[in-house]
């Protein structure tokens, strides 16, 4: 699994390859230093990601829940069918917000601020 | 054993650690491409198989049992595919706790192989627990 922190305004992590059991502990990690260093918006773009299972779903369910303590929102951005299949499977994708693109996704983000 | 007659078994033994479970779910693909799956089926297959074999790992850790091995079995036969996952992980104490997805990810595990497999039966044995899981091949 490849992960990269884009320095923004709004932090966007990217994920590559697959995020499992073995990996997940850095996406965890990632998340932890966003939320200590106050971040309270966060996009997760998994466009490159090729396998996602239970364990990174814990992850990112443990995200979005941190986020939304603080009054804050945690984005997707998922267009592979396979891996939003997941979401869909298990009902998740009702509770995450997930888009095609990291621009609608930011974009989202940006409205509910206002 | 087969069950059947015709049945191909293909076993593979692996660490019960998180880096290997990786191989368990190419072992698997490979597996369950020879079979009369559609494409989304055989990645039904990876799936469960995955998040059984992480389960396993996460019992290991729990147990302090990450120098045992898993057995993955797999049993070819026309109509289905039977997936026996052996592992000496310790006892997974009670079963059915309630908590969040967060806390318990095989809570979420355990939810996805139900809905990825046509079967699962989870029973203990020697020194940890066998999973079961069949995939019918539909015919079309």
């Amino acid at each position: 699994m490849e992960t990269r922190t884009v320095e923004s305004e709004l932090p966007i992590i990217e994920l590559e390859g697959e995020v499992d059991v073995y990996t997940a502990p850095q996406l965890k990690q990632q998340m932890i230093s966003l939320l200590e260093s106050g971040a309270k918006e966060l996009v997760v773009d998994l466009t490159k990601v090729d396998y996602l299972d239970s364990t990174a779903l814990g992850v990112l369910i443990g995200g979005l829940k941190r986020m939304r303590e603080r009054d804050g929102n945690m984005a997707l951005v998922c267009p592979s069918p396979r891996i939003r299949r997941v979401f869909e499977i298990t009902g998740l994708d009702k509770i995450f917000d997930i888009f095609n693109t990291p621009e609608e996704a930011t974009e989202s983000m940006g409205k509910e601020t206002e | 054993m087969p069950s059947s007659e015709n049945a191909a078994c293909v076993e593979l033994k692996f660490p019960c650690k998180p880096e290997f479970v990786g191989v368990a779910r190419l072992a698997i693909l490979g597996v369950a491409s020879r079979m009369k799956f559609s494409y989304d089926e055989v990645e039904d297959v990876r799936l469960a198989v995955g998040e059984a074999c992480t389960t396993s790992v996460e019992w290991a850790e729990r147990n302090g049992k990450t120098g045992s091995d898993i057995t993955l079995r797999s049993e070819i036969d026309a109509d289905k595919l039977v997936v026996d996952i052996l592992d000496e992980a310790g006892d997974r104490g009670d079963d059915g706790r309630a908590g969040d997805a967060e806390q318990e990810p095989e809570n979420l595990g355990a939810l996805l192989i139900t809905l990825l497999v046509d079967e699962v039966t989870v029973v203990p044995r020697n020194g940890g627990t066998h999973v079961r899981m069949v995939k019918y091949a539909r015919t079309r």
